[in-house]
């Protein structure tokens, strides 16, 4: 399907956020300086499981520089408690005090907080702080978790089993007893952990004057934060304003309101004096926020030819220890859309989430990361075991235009989706049938490469009726304010929380074409929850279609108000002849389209400065205001290749090409998506093959420093093709779709499946994650290739 | 993560340090390149007192050629030990192995004389000078002394220097004609400590090995030269299979500990695939080196 | 602990504070300097974001003490490119994208800039391998790379057009 013909949405602007970033002005959380702040740092429990007995801080307290030192007891008459409780059935509702009074539950968990003139200080201090703690036996393993005798992370819960989910469709029994085969497949994600690197950090301005509390704090969704702030607080919304600054990078890590921050918050409250806290990386490591660690089976049945029959899926998440989410937040959402791109119906699910005495877990760009692994290592396992190839197996399966839309037994709907296309597209750019060649005669030299494929159906920017039916509170509406200023520039505002998506540049590119005006004159205002209208923030790959789309549709209001101005001035009955184009208003005869002399400037001047020279009835000014729901779903979808070399000696892998076709809808900035495409190809690649958060039996984070916690470099992280396949959605503003996250999705398949087809002659396979050498050694040790096969 | 506090001295001139180190013990610690010392002082893991900045004594950063011997001082930083046309030339084994540590930001201020004293298990420098049987001078207040390499490292992270004592230098033997020296370690990322390294030299006569070097580290605490092996290969003919079985006989020598995460099982193995592959690239420059 | 009087030399301007001997010089730059642009990301000399030039090399400023400073010339990113005069370097990140949050830019500009320095025409390797010594997390690193292999040619003197989304 072509591409509408857009102006300026498509068309590669440089960002103007580069301008301040590259030359070291970027304005960060801690680089705003503040006349007498004082510096907050936490005190941290060093064991994983443990009843807090007492707390001295009198030595700490002593020390010059010192201001207060404050425990959970404090932050409980300060603020409320938390409660966690969506009307989701299967899922246990929890509380949650500010600080922890009685117990602490992971290693790293915050149990007080110094106050000091500066942090050098403030660190002292934490470490004259005595704890007395009683050891508790800890649960650190999901499957111990699941065993009634096992110690309980929190004690309201009758064990730690949160949450359970279990869904049914079709008859999934009768198809696996008539099956041919049926294929069971194991799928084991490790934990990790977001990486920003700017660590978390706030800064809490309390006016004792007005009342008001301003909070300088990186954030993707600047109102609802604002929200639970002002309501933990016992303050009303009017008197607390959130103002996110330049964010180096969220990936999900700054969405929940964390424990430290409200402290910090109440605290500037408390003591009528501006305070920050700055995160170093060893608290971010240990005790910000954790994410996936996902144990995925399924069983497929098959026919003999490899079409699927029935598929079952069985979820077992380590949630860790707190929940800032609903804890089947994320795991719902791998079994809402596990069947992806393939053509199932009777398909069957069982989550189970639990609690353990870790960081608790909170979505991680692509919070369902696990998915095409999982469903493309599926259909691996079926050919493997069918002896068919690969690719044949997935075109068996997968739907094809004709089959759209598609309700996928979940519910789900898919539409406007390409599949087939991006999966034929990348197996062409990647050379597969060259490849198999390649493959062949580097194992008679005794190499070992491996072409892992994999097709990635992209669940973005959730509308309110996706969480309706879901029976999740909360909306995806978003919403946006345009104002055509007296000069003839434009100031725009939505909802979105910017932490390195080049809102700047990619929003400004949907008010221009909806309104007509080049992008250079349009200043996208975003994080100041007093000046930005109330939206859902930045999350769930939404900002293009919901910030972008809003941004739009309001922009289009904007253009017929300005075209009717103009259509009075030129003495037209209305403005069906006249278009808008770079800020001109021209007008459409017979020989074309002709300039008017009318601009949107001298527009402006009449509609502030000439009201009475408006169509009657017309209201002065040129200020808009928009929202926007959009479709429960949108989806977007790729396919991404991925060739490596084993070095069966050592274990190690290198990736010799990776390219990913995409069709994620309309693109408001090319350059935008393709940087956000490495991005998140390039975090997936790193966390299947060297990230890991690591807790040993009794709960000691082992991976507590970067030199632990591995993320890939510029030599592990391959150069990266894109295919760009667009097609726009039928479905919303301009056919946006939402991106970003997929690309974490593909990387995370491509890569295992082409490390499992590269020890194919070893007769081993992958089932988890991360791909350490190690992990591959102990694979093949003992084994020899069989000989050489044919394809 | 900000560091205890702790007293800062910057003493211009050797003598000066000693006289520091003398007064202070084992409350002080000595700041050279400080790529090691600092993060550790940032995680409070070390909280030093006082603090001997020695990077003003400039006399310790020389590198130059001492009868048979590079001498490279303390205060040489690994970017200029990497990038040294002498060392290259004369010690290619040494600048190989400073070129592999860290990153750039790292080799500009790290020192030889520090990683020496830091004495970590894995790290390059203790391993060429193991390997190649440096001489490491010592300064303290009773005096000078040298030892050899291989008296220096004693456990992790832990050498035979006295609390009053300091590196000044470390003399590394001279590539004989007919040597080609070999750098090789296997490491998770790019500039990572390595998870097993290899040191070799190899000395042809003819196409028969005349004399071999082998060093090896993360199979212990120290670095470990593989002397019997060294021994045994001498009349050896220096081809391919001779690579692999002494790679097989040096995985099979070392004793490396269990650890749940890193078998050593598997560091046997990196260290078969390592040597041989190390070996083949000495031999290789043995025979351009003639 | 008492405070000792240092003059810092950044980017040719001497500041002169009043710092604890332990003050990390990345603290001291932003806090006593306030020059912001040196951003903090681990503190143990892993990420680079803090990465300045000392004496005109490339080093972590979460690493050094500000009392280590004196009598060394220091240059932060504030000292590189001014306003609108980009450095080639600066210039081609900006029109391949490769940057997008920001926070490791700074430390990345100082690395590849002195890399560029010394390294006339690099190889793509030897690009990954002077890059390798910074973690960004938003890239994928591929848009600087081909940022710098520009920023390359144009200090030869031939400018290449940007934005190729192939390798």
């Amino acid at each position: 399907m072509p591409q509408p013909d857009f102006r300026y949405i498509g068309t590669p602007v440089p960002r103007r956020e580069d301008a301040r970033l590259l030359t070291g002005h970027g304005r960060y959380v801690d680089d705003i300086e503040i006349p007498g702040v004082l510096h907050a740092c936490f005190v941290r429990s060093p064991h994983a499981h443990a009843r807090i007995l007492s707390i001295d801080a009198s030595a700490a307290r002593a020390m010059p520089g010192v201001v207060t030192i404050v425990t959970g007891h404090e932050l409980a008459k300060w603020t409320t408690r938390h409660r966690m409780a969506p009307p989701i059935e299967g899922l246990h509702p929890v509380e949650m005090d500010t600080l922890p009074i009685d117990r602490v539950r992971f290693q790293g968990d915050p149990v007080a907080c110094v106050v000091a003139t500066d942090r050098y200080v403030a660190e002292d201090a934490c470490e004259q702080v005595q704890v007395d703690y009683e050891m508790l036996a800890p649960v650190t393993d999901m499957h111990q978790a699941l065993d009634p005798a096992a110690p309980r992370v929190d004690e309201t819960l009758p064990s730690n089993l949160i949450s359970h989910q279990h869904f049914d469709h079709g008859d999934v029994a009768s198809r696996k007893s008539c099956a041919h085969r049926v294929v069971e497949a194991s799928f084991s994600q490790h934990r990790q952990t977001h990486l920003p690197i700017e660590t978390r950090g706030c800064a809490a301005v309390w006016d004792e004057g007005r009342a008001h509390l301003t909070m300088h704090i990186g954030c993707q969704v600047p109102h609802p934060m604002r929200t639970q702030l002002a309501a933990r607080l016992r303050l009303p919304e009017t008197q607390v304003t959130i103002v996110s600054p330049d964010v180096g990078g969220a990936f999900g890590q700054k969405i929940a309101l964390y424990r430290e921050e409200l402290t910090v918050a109440a605290l500037a409250r408390e003591l009528r004096r501006p305070v920050r806290w700055r995160e170093d990386r060893l608290e971010n490591l240990l005790a910000a926020s954790n994410s996936r660690e996902q144990l995925c089976r399924t069983r497929a049945a098959v026919t003999a030819d490899g079409k699927l029959l029935a598929l079952e899926l069985d979820v077992l998440e380590d949630f860790g220890a707190y929940c800032f989410y609903p804890a089947n937040y994320l795991a719902r959402v791998v079994a809402m859309i596990l069947t992806g791109p393939y053509k199932v119906q009777d398909y069957a699910f069982d989550v189970k989430v639990v609690l353990t005495n870790k960081c608790g877990n909170g979505p991680m760009r692509a919070p369902m990361a696990i998915t095409s692994w999982v469903i493309e290592g599926t259909m691996d396992a079926i050919a493997r075991e069918l002896g068919l190839d690969p690719v044949e197996v997935r075109r068996r399966n997968m739907l094809e235009t004709a089959d759209l839309p598609y309700t996928m037994p979940t519910g789900e709907v898919l539409s406007d989706v390409t599949p087939r296309a991006t999966l034929e597209g990348a197996l062409q750019a990647i050379g597969y049938d060259a490849f198999r060649a390649r493959q062949r005669e580097a194992r008679t030299q005794g190499r070992c490469l491996g072409l892992g494929i994999c097709t990635v159906v992209e669940s973005t920017t959730y509308g309110s009726a996706f969480y309706k039916a879901a029976g999740i509170p909360g909306s995806g509406h978003e919403s946006a304010w345009i104002r055509v200023e007296p000069s003839g520039v434009v100031n725009a505002s939505t909802g979105l929380g910017a932490t390195g998506q080049g809102y700047e540049t990619s929003l400004a590119h949907a008010v221009a074409e909806g309104l007509g005006v080049d992008t250079g004159r349009i200043r996208i205002l975003l994080g100041n929850t007093d000046i930005a209208p109330y939206g859902m923030g930045s999350r769930g790959a939404r900002g293009g279609t919901a910030g972008g789309g809003t941004l739009y549709l309001c922009a289009l209001d904007a253009r017929a108000k300005v075209l009717a101005i103009a259509a009075k001035s030129l003495g037209l009955p209305d403005a069906g002849a006249l278009r808008m184009v770079d800020g001109r208003v021209e007008c459409h005869d017979a020989a074309g389209w002709i300039d008017t002399g009318i601009t949107l400037a001298s527009v402006a001047r009449t509609a502030y400065l000439d009201p009475l020279a408006l169509p009657d009835g017309m209201a002065p000014g040129l200020d808009f205001s928009r929202s926007y729901d959009p479709p429960p779903m949108t989806y977007s979808n790729a396919t991404h290749a991925c060739e490596v070399e084993v070095d069966v000696q050592t274990g190690g892998v290198r990736i010799l090409r990776y390219l990913a076709a995409e069709d994620c809808g309309t693109v408001l900035s090319p350059v935008v998506v393709e940087g956000q495409q490495h991005g998140a190809i390039a975090m997936g690649l790193s966390n299947a093959l060297l990230e890991h958060v690591v807790y040993d039996e009794t709960g000691q984070n082992l991976s507590g420093s970067l030199a632990d916690y591995l993320v890939a470099t510029a030599c592990e992280i391959p150069p990266i093709e894109l295919l760009p396949m667009h097609t726009p959605s039928t479905r919303t503003p301009a056919g946006l779709k939402g991106m970003a996250e997929g690309g974490v999705m593909g990387a995370i398949g491509a890569i295992m499946n082409a490390v499992n087809d590269a020890l194919a002659p070893f007769g081993v396979t992958v089932d988890r994650q991360p791909l350490t050498p190690m992990y591959l050694r102990a694979l093949v040790r003992g084994k020899s290739p069989f000989p050489a096969e044919t394809r | 993560m900000k560091p205890a506090a702790f007293r800062y001295h910057r003493p211009p001139t050797l003598a000066a340090a000693l006289a520091l180190l003398a007064e202070h013990g084992d409350q002080a610690k000595v700041l050279a390149g400080g790529q090691s010392l600092v993060p550790m002082m940032n995680m409070r893991l070390a909280q030093p007192a006082e603090l001997i900045d020695i990077n003003d004594i400039t006399d310790l950063a020389r590198i130059g050629l001492a009868q048979d011997a590079i001498e490279v001082g303390a205060l040489a930083r690994h970017r200029d030990v990497a990038g040294s046309a002498l060392v290259q030339e004369r010690c290619p084994l040494l600048a190989e192995a400073a070129a592999s540590i860290g990153h750039d930001a790292i080799r500009n201020r790290g020192t030889l004389g520090g990683s020496l004293a830091h004495a970590d298990p894995v790290a390059q420098l203790p391993l060429v000078s193991v390997t190649l049987d440096a001489q490491i001078d010592i300064a303290g207040a009773r005096g000078k002394r040298s030892l050899p390499a291989r008296a220096m490292f004693v456990s992790v992270m832990t050498t035979a220097l006295e609390p009053d004592e300091v590196i000044v230098a470390a003399r590394f033997p001279v590539r004989a004609s007919g040597e080609g020296q070999a750098f090789r370690a296997f490491e998770r990322r790019r500039g990572d400590f390595a998870i097993v390294s290899v040191a070799v030299s190899v000395t042809l006569a003819g196409e028969r090995v005349s004399a071999l070097k082998l060093g090896i580290g993360g199979v212990g605490p120290v670095p470990l030269a593989l002397d019997a092996l060294a021994r045994d290969a001498r009349g050896a003919v220096a081809d391919d299979a001779w690579a692999r079985e002494l790679g097989a006989a040096a995985g099979t020598t070392v004793a490396p500990d269990d650890d749940p995460r890193i078998p050593a099982e598997f560091r046997r193995e990196l260290v078969a695939v390592l040597v041989e592959r190390a070996t083949a690239d000495a031999v290789r420059r043995a025979r351009e080196n003639r | 602990m008492e405070r000792m009087r240092i003059t810092l030399d950044v980017n040719g301007v001497r500041y002169p504070i009043e710092v604890e001997p332990r003050k990390l010089l990345s603290d001291a730059l932003r806090e006593d300097c306030r020059l912001t642009g040196t951003h903090v990301g681990c503190e143990h000399g892993v990420c680079g974001a803090c990465t300045v030039w000392i004496d005109g090399h490339p080093a972590r400023a979460c690493l050094t003490f500000a009392a280590q400073m004196e009598g060394h010339a220091i240059t932060t990113i504030e000292g590189i490119g001014a306003g609108d005069r980009l450095t080639p370097l600066q210039q081609a990140l900006h029109e391949h994208h490769g940057l997008q949050c920001g926070f490791c830019t700074p430390g990345i500009v100082m690395t590849l800039g002195n890399f560029l320095d010394g390294h006339p025409d690099p190889s793509d390797d030897e690009i990954r391998e002077a890059l390798s010594g910074h973690l960004c997390r938003c890239t994928g690193y591929h848009n600087i790379v081909a940022a710098v292999r520009d920023a390359a040619a144009r200090m030869r003197g031939h400018h290449v057009d940007g934005g190729d989304a192939a390798a």
